[in-house]
């Protein structure tokens, strides 16, 4: 029964979804003020201190707003579909340590790397299909557009991803971060280097955010969504850039793990995490900044052409000198 | 005169003669303008169309035909360009006998088509509709793009939602409102529109204005074309996704800004600009704020062209991009920043130099590669060049008087003039009765004149180079409706 309770408080309170949303929001503030910052603007500045509620306080006016299901529309897939691929991403993140274990304790398996990044190609074909049923054009070459993008994406991630995989000799998420008593991103710069690249267009952020290019296609596959369903759209991607970084967190940075100085570990681990997933999004929004956005087929032409080869050639790379330079634990 | 391979058509204007009805083709050769004047019978207004010898010419013929009701034959798309598709038939607005008073009445009959076919997709194309709303778009025009997978295959513009008969109106007012009214026209470029319409007014009356105001109004007028280039550098990096960049131009726009205000006293619509000369004079105290701030902006331009010309990213969305050869923009008749991105020599301020641009040296700015990337850079020199113009006006301001009076009716007679706005080419005509009213003002806005290139550079093109191709041509569509 004990055991039980703490299940529950594991999965709902913390590490587990209550601290995730409100993380999730923290890290949309920080994104929007480093953001503002490098813009030379101020940023959130006035719903709590320094504006650190404004993503609270945006999401509740999109809940209470109304909303409206345009009526050519697919209505099921319209409605479940950004409530499944928030849900999808949540019970991604549910396999990665935060605390020092996984958020359900003896969830992990031989392989939940694999298990994790298909959830996450599972919760992007669910919002093309968002934006599918929306019957706009706009929503539909949106749409078209993330898959088009995670074409060209995702198999180069994949492959990155097993250069952690490879060095610390485990397709456990748990035991690579484990595993790291010196953080990969020593060990392989250069994949870390090309992951983080990548991720940036599997969390659509410049300069790979074509799907939202907003000039273009005025909302891209939201353009139709209001209200709570769009609030819950804007959720996943926010869940998702907090996925991503905490799985470059997990796979280059050591994990959770950092010196413990006194007390509870699991408070340490906590603390360790979120200061390494904050240093990941300061990166990925500088790159934001940094870049105009490139064209779908330029995209195309950079995965296929340049990420491709090179995260083959660091896959092979690191099957070399794996044993050489860090021998497994066993 | 010597035969001109560039020559093209500046604008054709109308003209209520009672029983007849004139038309004015004004022809920009060798540097200047040519006007040929024809006539045709108000009963049956009818004339062979010259787009099969100048396709520039479309735009301008339907706007007549909407304005003045003179058919023109053969013409390839004689659909309505400025008036609304429920305005009603027979009914032109620019006509001396048009009573316009009743319109609103008249057209909540049924008195035109007035639901318009819900385009559908034909095939694999599918219809995308950019406007009258749209985020790349700040005011309202609509652009029916016909798309295949993400390839444009046409494009078909429609113009005339902003359209607030300011042609018209002119006609009501005295010239001295008629200063601010055409200063309406574009929020943007205002002083270059009260500039144009007070020196066509001031050759109708033969007044030359005093050297110092001369200055002011360069002083003035490169002030309007600073803003204007930094705003549109800034909408670029927009529309290509690079908002630090948007920022930081619009930032350092500003300072321009404030600028204006201090010497005009508006930040905006300066209304300094007035017949007879300028409504202000430049305080001495005012010219060390002057120096500082654009030789502040001038350092920045460095940072701004050395990313333009070696940031990446920029370079692959702009670069090669939205290609306007050099015989399309002769045959279009394009202006201003636009021709010259695209290899044509062509700045008012260089061929018929108005105010005190004749003694002031600056460099003609032009690129030859006609890709949206040339288009921005030719705005990106010219800013260094307006430093450089305003830096020499003030060191050179003639002392005197700044304004002379002039009296409120001015002789008969007309005029054509022409001036370099931010878009290029602005061109006026405005002829007098005698009165305080005028009898007639025709207004030819640079983005008129530009917005036909953009089918060219559209067709074939990808759908995200729709926004940057489209804003390197700097639309204004306040401007284009008038």
């Amino acid at each position: 029964m004990i055991l039980g309770l703490d299940l529950v408080f594991r999965v709902l309170v913390f590490p587990g979804f209550t601290f995730i949303l409100f993380l999730t929001m923290f890290c949309d503030w920080v994104e929007r003020k480093i953001e503002a910052r490098m813009q030379n603007r101020v940023g959130p500045s006035f719903t709590g201190p320094s504006g650190i509620l404004q993503p609270l306080a945006d999401f509740i006016k999109l809940l209470i707003k109304e909303d409206i299901v345009p009526s050519d529309a697919k209505k099921a897939a319209f409605r479940f579909a950004p409530i499944l691929a928030f849900s999808v991403v949540v019970f991604a993140i549910c396999f990665l340590p935060v605390d020092g274990v996984a958020i359900i304790p003896n969830s992990a398996f031989a392989g939940d790397l694999i298990f994790v990044m298909a959830l996450i190609t599972v919760a992007n074909f669910l919002l093309f299909l968002s934006g599918w049923a929306s019957a706009s054009p706009y929503g539909a070459i949106g749409a078209a557009r993330v898959l088009t993008q995670f074409l060209g994406y995702d198999i180069p991630l994949f492959l990155l991803a097993l250069t952690p995989a490879f060095l610390a000799q485990s397709l456990t998420i748990t035991s690579i971060a484990a595993n790291q008593y010196l953080p990969f991103i020593l060990l392989a710069p250069w994949a870390f280097v090309l992951f983080v690249i990548t991720l940036q267009a599997e969390l659509e952020k410049d300069p790979f955010d074509i799907p939202l290019a907003e000039s273009e296609l005025v909302g891209g596959l939201e353009t139709e969504y209001c209200g709570g369903k769009l609030a819950f759209l804007h959720l996943t991607r926010d869940v998702q850039i907090v996925f991503g970084a905490a799985l470059v967190v997990e796979l280059f940075l050591g994990g959770p793990y950092g010196p413990v100085f006194f007390g509870l570990p699991a408070f340490w681990y906590s603390l360790w995490f979120v200061l390494k997933l904050l240093t990941v999004i300061v990166i990925s929004e500088y790159l934001t900044c940094l870049f105009a956005r490139l064209r779908i087929d330029q995209v195309l032409t950079v995965n296929w052409k340049i990420m491709l080869p090179l995260s083959v050639l660091t896959l092979i790379l690191t099957v070399a000198l794996a044993t050489w330079v860090y021998p497994p634990v066993v | 005169m010597e035969a001109d391979n560039d020559a093209g058509i500046a604008a054709i204007s109308g003209l209520d003669l009672g029983e007849k009805i004139g038309l004015m083709y004004h022809m920009r050769t060798n540097g200047t303008i040519v006007t040929i004047r024809t006539e045709v019978p108000k009963e049956n207004p009818k004339i062979a169309t010259i787009t099969d010898i100048m396709p520039g010419a479309s735009f301008h013929e339907r706007e007549v035909a909407d304005l003045f009701g003179v058919v023109f034959q053969g013409h390839p798309n004689p659909a309505r360009l400025i008036l609304p598709e429920d305005w009603p038939e027979n009914l032109y607005p620019l006509r001396k006998d048009a009573e316009i008073d009743d319109v609103a009445t008249k057209c909540e009959t049924p008195c035109a088509e007035t639901v318009e076919a819900q385009p559908q997709g034909e095939g694999t194309l599918v219809n995308m509709i950019v406007g009258p709303q749209h985020p790349a778009l700040l005011e309202p025009e609509k652009f029916s793009l016909k798309v295949e997978g993400e390839i444009v295959k046409d494009v078909e513009p429609r113009i005339g939602y902003v359209h607030r008969g300011i042609e018209k109106a002119a006609e009501k007012r005295t010239y001295l409102q008629d200063v601010y009214l055409v200063e309406r026209i574009c929020g943007i470029c205002n002083s270059c529109h009260a500039a144009c319409f007070v020196e066509t007014v001031e050759k109708i009356m033969g007044v030359t204005v005093p050297p110092r105001s001369q200055y002011l109004r360069t002083i003035i007028l490169e002030l309007n074309r600073l803003h204007s280039h930094l705003l549109l550098l800034g909408h670029s990096g927009f529309e290509i996704g690079y908002e630090t960049l948007f920022q930081y131009m619009w930032r350092d726009r500003e300072p321009i800004m404030e600028l204006t205000e201090l010497l005009t006293g508006n930040r905006v619509i300066s209304s300094a600009i007035t017949i007879g000369g300028v409504r202000r004079d430049l305080k001495e105290t005012h010219i060390p704020k002057i120096k500082t701030v654009l030789a502040s902006l001038k350092k920045k331009m460095d940072f701004y062209k050395n990313l333009y010309e070696n940031e990446p990213s920029i370079k692959m969305r702009t670069q090669n991009v939205g290609i306007l050869t050099r015989e399309d923009a002769i045959s279009l008749s394009v202006v201003g920043p636009v021709a010259r991105g695209s290899g044509v020599n062509m700045d008012v301020r260089k061929d018929e130099p108005y105010d005190a641009y004749g003694e002031i040296p600056f460099k003609l700015i032009a690129y030859n590669t006609g890709d949206s990337w040339a288009r921005l850079m030719v705005r990106l020199d010219e800013i260094v060049e307006s430093i450089n113009i305003i830096d020499y006006a003030v060191d050179h301001l003639p002392h005197g008087s700044y304004r002379v009076r002039v009296p409120r009716i001015v002789p008969a007679g007309e005029a054509v003039n022409r001036a370099e706005a931010p878009r290029g080419e602005l061109f006026y005509y405005v002829k007098s009765n005698g009165t305080a009213y005028p009898e007639r003002v025709k207004v030819r806005t640079p983005t008129f004149a530009n917005i036909p290139s953009f089918i060219k550079i559209a067709e074939g093109g990808n759908i995200a180079d729709v926004p940057v191709s489209f804003v390197s041509l700097d639309p204004c569509f306040s401007c284009t409706d008038r």
